[in-house]
Order: structure tokens, then sequence, then C-alpha cells
């Protein structure tokens, strides 16, 4: 059975469908690619998924278990944790206090959650900022931040939202292959991007939504030569 | 070290000062800082800033004196009926308040108060209304046979103030090095991020003002007691509310010793105004004749002039030193410390916190 399941999920605010009929499994372990233009409703489904907005129809199972309705702390806890399109760092806290935020989601000692943040950022080359206040981070380490602090929550399944947004290539490079890193511990992502390259090079599996619609689904080598998706991108001129 | 000789200090005043009025200035500092440090757990470490603070200060304070006048309950006794009280009202307000959030939160929190206020003021035959409960004299504590205290001096109220004082600031000690404060804190800076953390929002606020609420209930219990009067704009009107908040935001709001320094600006800056020294000192630096026309409208104005004073204070604190008297402290020692140490600079490069 698969990890998640996202079954004919809708989202409506008012008359718009933000989300209509999605449905998608993860599979433990793989990388899911989520593309799509600007607001085709990749991020309202990740909301619809951690929590902060219910499905209006549908259903989402996590490891079994419906999560419709349940509050993004209960999602969290369940193993299931997302990072932020526009990053949210915890600006006047420290580095290191940021990720024992995360880590105290598993524990009730501090000094268990310091080690844990503490190997956390080592094991991402970020020890060094441990002391820094996390708003005087560079866009690039903020992002880093964002993920140290959610693998601190000890997730199964990881929600990236463009997490490459705003870096530049070297930085890119670094987020591309701490996902592929993620990936051999043996978690499982979902991972928002706009970068193409980079979703060929890291996805499994590949979903394409278009307003609000799961316009293509496949494996990256198929959904790029998909005549639908190349309208949806570029327009119907450029269909060959 | 310090610390301890500042404690031995505080601990020997009242055997080597006499003066009346100068251990009434102590009280009234001990209150202010028990005040403010209650109410930084929920404003100050958990970003919820709460203007409604009189409505456990208050309650506090009737719950207490109402079960001595009416009920003959000593206040070693009728304190446990106060937090009782508070906590109750806590959760209350609380299940109300936080489904709102920043300024709509504020706007909640300070018409729940009043309306605690209204109902102590018009349900007459309960709390007595406008003319406020006076107190007839506490009962001897005793232990055993021997006499702790009569309460007839000023002396047993300092120490108890002292001891609230410094309760209040380890609670914030504690909160701090706990789980408590970092979930607090994380709330605070972003309560989306929080709660996608694994962090229960509703049970935390609501343990954050629990917490806070407790000690302003005790606030309000020693006030009663100590000045004897209470009534509801006295300890249930806005003024009580603001007046917490200014000793955090001036002091340095969400910092364990911020609300300490906040007291030891506004207390004495209060007395001062009460006893109209400012205008006399005017008078004697020769700034202003006394007998002048503004001499005179400031002699008689200027003692009412406390909420402008108060008013010119916080704008300038928060323009100047938005991290508090404090912070602001702090920033300078640092600075003379090292002078051109890079680290000592302000962190530029934040794009898209607040201004």
């Amino acid at each position: 059975m698969a990890l998640l399941e996202i079954k004919h999920v809708f989202k409506f605010f008012g008359g718009l469908a933000a989300n209509s009929d999605i449905d998608v499994s993860v599979e433990s372990g793989m990388i899911l690619g989520l593309i799509g233009p600007n607001g085709s409703g990749k991020t309202t489904l990740f909301n619809c998924i951690t929590g902060y907005y219910p499905p209006s129809k549908g259903e989402i199972i996590f490891k079994g278990q419906r999560l419709n309705g349940l509050q993004p702390d209960r999602v969290c806890k369940l193993g299931m944790a997302r990072t932020w399109q526009k990053v949210r760092p915890l600006a006047k806290l420290t580095v290191l206090d940021n990720v024992m935020v995360g880590a105290l989601a598993r524990t009730s000692s501090l000094k268990v959650a310091r080690d844990a943040a503490m190997e956390q950022l080592r094991s991402m080359r970020m020890e060094e900022k441990a002391q820094r206040l996390a708003g005087g981070l560079s866009i690039g380490e903020r992002k880093k931040l964002e993920v140290a602090r959610v693998l601190a929550t000890k997730p199964e399944l990881l929600l990236l939202d463009e997490v490459m947004g705003g870096l530049n290539p070297a930085e890119s490079e670094e987020i591309i292959q701490l996902i592929l890193q993620i990936k051999k511990r043996g978690l499982t992502q979902m991972v928002i991007e706009h970068d193409m390259k980079a979703i060929m090079r890291i996805s499994d599996w590949v979903v394409v939504l278009n307003s609000g619609e799961k316009l293509a689904e496949g494996e990256p080598a198929q959904v790029v030569r998909n005549p639908a998706v190349i309208t949806a991108y570029l327009g119907d001129a450029n269909v060959a | 070290m310090l610390v301890f000789v500042i404690l031995a200090a505080l601990v020997a005043l009242p055997k080597l000062v006499t003066n009346p009025y100068a251990l009434h200035l102590m009280i009234l500092l001990f209150l202010a800082v028990a005040m403010g440090e209650a109410w930084n757990i929920v404003g100050g470490y958990c970003g919820q800033y709460s203007v409604g603070h009189a409505a456990y200060f208050g309650v506090g304070a009737y719950a207490t004196l109402m079960l001595l006048q009416y009920r003959q309950v000593a206040p070693w006794w009728g304190v446990w009926g106060a937090i009782a009280a508070a906590l109750m009202i806590s959760v209350v307000i609380g299940s109300i308040c936080f489904r709102l959030r920043g300024p709509y939160f504020v706007l909640a929190s300070i018409a729940v108060a009043e309306i605690i206020r209204l109902v102590v003021l018009n349900w007459k035959q309960f709390t007595n209304g406008a003319e406020g409960i006076l107190l007839v004299d506490i009962p001897p504590l005793k232990l055993g046979q021997t006499l702790i205290t009569d309460w007839l001096s000023k002396t047993p109220f300092y120490y108890l103030g002292l001891a609230l004082a410094l309760s209040t600031l380890l609670v914030n000690y504690l909160v701090l090095h706990s789980k408590l404060g970092y979930y607090f804190q994380a709330i605070r800076e972003d309560q989306d991020a929080a709660h996608s953390l694994g962090i229960n929002l509703t049970f935390y606020k609501n343990a954050a003002l629990a917490i806070s609420a407790l000690f302003t209930a005790l606030s309000g219990v020693f006030y009663g007691l100590y000045i004897g009067f209470i009534d509801p704009p006295g300890v249930l009107g806005l003024d009580t509310s603001v007046q917490m908040v200014l000793i955090c935001i001036i002091g340095g709001i969400g910092t364990i010793l911020g609300p300490v320094v906040g007291a030891l600006v506004l207390v004495p800056l209060s007395e001062v105004l009460r006893a109209n020294l400012l205008s006399k000192a005017l008078f004697v630096l020769g700034l202003v004749k006394e007998t002048s026309r503004l001499g005179n409208f400031l002699k008689e104005n200027l003692a009412h002039a406390h909420v402008l004073i108060y008013g010119i204070l916080v704008v300038v604190v928060i323009l100047y030193m938005p991290d508090g008297v404090l912070g602001f402290l702090r920033k300078l020692l640092a600075r003379n410390v090292r002078p051109l140490a890079p680290s000592s600079r302000p962190v530029v490069g934040d794009l898209d916190g607040p201004a």
C-alpha cells in the first residue's frame, strides 16, 4: 500500500476550484516531483495534505490513516513534515534553536533535542552557523535551515515546497545532493519545483498540475514528451 | 556573585532602612516586577499581546478580599480560591481570544477584561459595586503557637513582595529553559511554521496564558492585601493592563530581566509625577519661574499628566530602543567592549522579516 494516498481531492475557495479531483499516490521511498505553472494548485495541495486546509471533498490517507481535518501539529507527529515556499525562519532564535524546535516534536528533553539538532546541522555542514540568529542568514542558508528543521522532526514523508527557488546554481546543486542523500536514508519525498532540469534528475515519478487539475503523471522522461504538458507550459504553437 | 550580593542587600534592607516611604517604594517595585514578569510569559515569550491582564489581577484581588471580608477565610487559604478563579477565567478567555491573531487578539483581550470589570461594577450585592472593598484587617499569621507576623508594619509585605518578585523571575527562568520556552518563542516568531513543526498552538498558547494568569492573580492578591482597598477601576481597569505591558515594552520584551528594568524606570517615574517633583525640579533648576504663567500651569497640571508622559516615553522607547532599555544598554555595552569587531554590528540581509 502506498505511504500517502490522495483520493479525488477537491479544494474550493468560493467558486474557484484550486484543486479539482486530484488523485495521486506516493509510494514509500520515492521522490515524487510535483510541477505545474504558477497558480496550478501545487501549494494548495500541500496545504490540504498537511492540514492547513481541510479538503472540500475527497480523502487523504497517510500510513492507512485518514488525515482530513487533522491539525498540522498532529500531521507532523504522524511523520509528515513540510517546508515553506516563502521560508519561515524563527528569526530571533538561533539556527540551533530553530532546529531544536523541530527536534522537540519527538522528545521533551532539551539535551536530547540539542544533541539531535546539532547532529542534524553537522550532517548538513551548517554547524558553524549554529549560534547565528536565523534572521541573519542568507536565502540559501535559510532554505537549508528549513530542511534541517523539518528533518529534525523525524518525518517519514517530507514535502518540500520550492526549496531551490531563488538559489544560485551552486546552492541549487547542494540542495539536489541533499534531497538525493535524504532519499538514500529511506525517506519519501514530495517535491514542488520549477526548475525542470532538477525535477528530471531527482524524481522517480512526476505529477503535473494545471489550473487545479491533474494534467498528467508518469516517469519524468514520459511526462516531458506529453503534448498536453508542453501545451500547458509553452502554449499551442510549440507542439510538434 | 553579583546576584547574591543584590539578594543579600534586599533581604537585609528592612533591617537597615526604617523609613516607611522607602519600604513602600520597594514594595511597589516588587509588585511591578511581578506584574511585568507575569505578563512577559504570554506577551514576551509567546508573543500574544494581551492587554486584558487586569482581568486576572482584579479577579485575584477580589476573590481573596471577598473571601476574607464576607466569609472570614484567611488570605493564605483565600489565595487558592484566587488562583482557581484566575485559571478558570484564563481558560475561558483563552478559548475565546486565541481564535484570533495579532491585533484582533489584542482587541478581544481588552473587550473580555472590560466585560469582567463591568460585571464586577454592576453586580452590587456580590461585589459591592463601585464602592469597592475596604479591607478591615488581616488575621495574624501563626504557625502552631508562634506568631509569624501580625501584618501591622510594612516589613512583612516587603518580604512577601520580594518573594513574589523572585518567584516570578524564577518561573521566567524555568519556562525559558524548558520545552515550553522553545515552543512559546516558536509561536511568537511564526505561528504557521510552529504549527507545522508539531506544536499544538491552542494548547501551548493556553498554557502560557494560564501560567501568566496565575502569577498576575498572585500580584493582584498581594496588591489587595497591601493597599487594603480595591474597586473596579483600580484593579480591573485598562490602566492596570496597560501598565503591565508598559513595564515589559520599556524594559525589554521577552527577556528575563527586561521587566525588572522596566519596573526600575516606571515606578520611580510614577512616584516623581505623583509627588509633582518634575515641576519642582524645573523651578529649582531655574528653567521655569514658579510664579510665571507657565510655572503655574505646570504646577497644576504636570502631576496629572502621567499618562501623557508614559505615552511620550513609549514612543521614545519604540523609536530609539526597540529592544527596550535593557536591549539598548546591552548594545551600548557590546559596542564599547568590541568597538570594531564585525560580529557586533547589526546583521544585514533580513530579506523578508518585519521592518
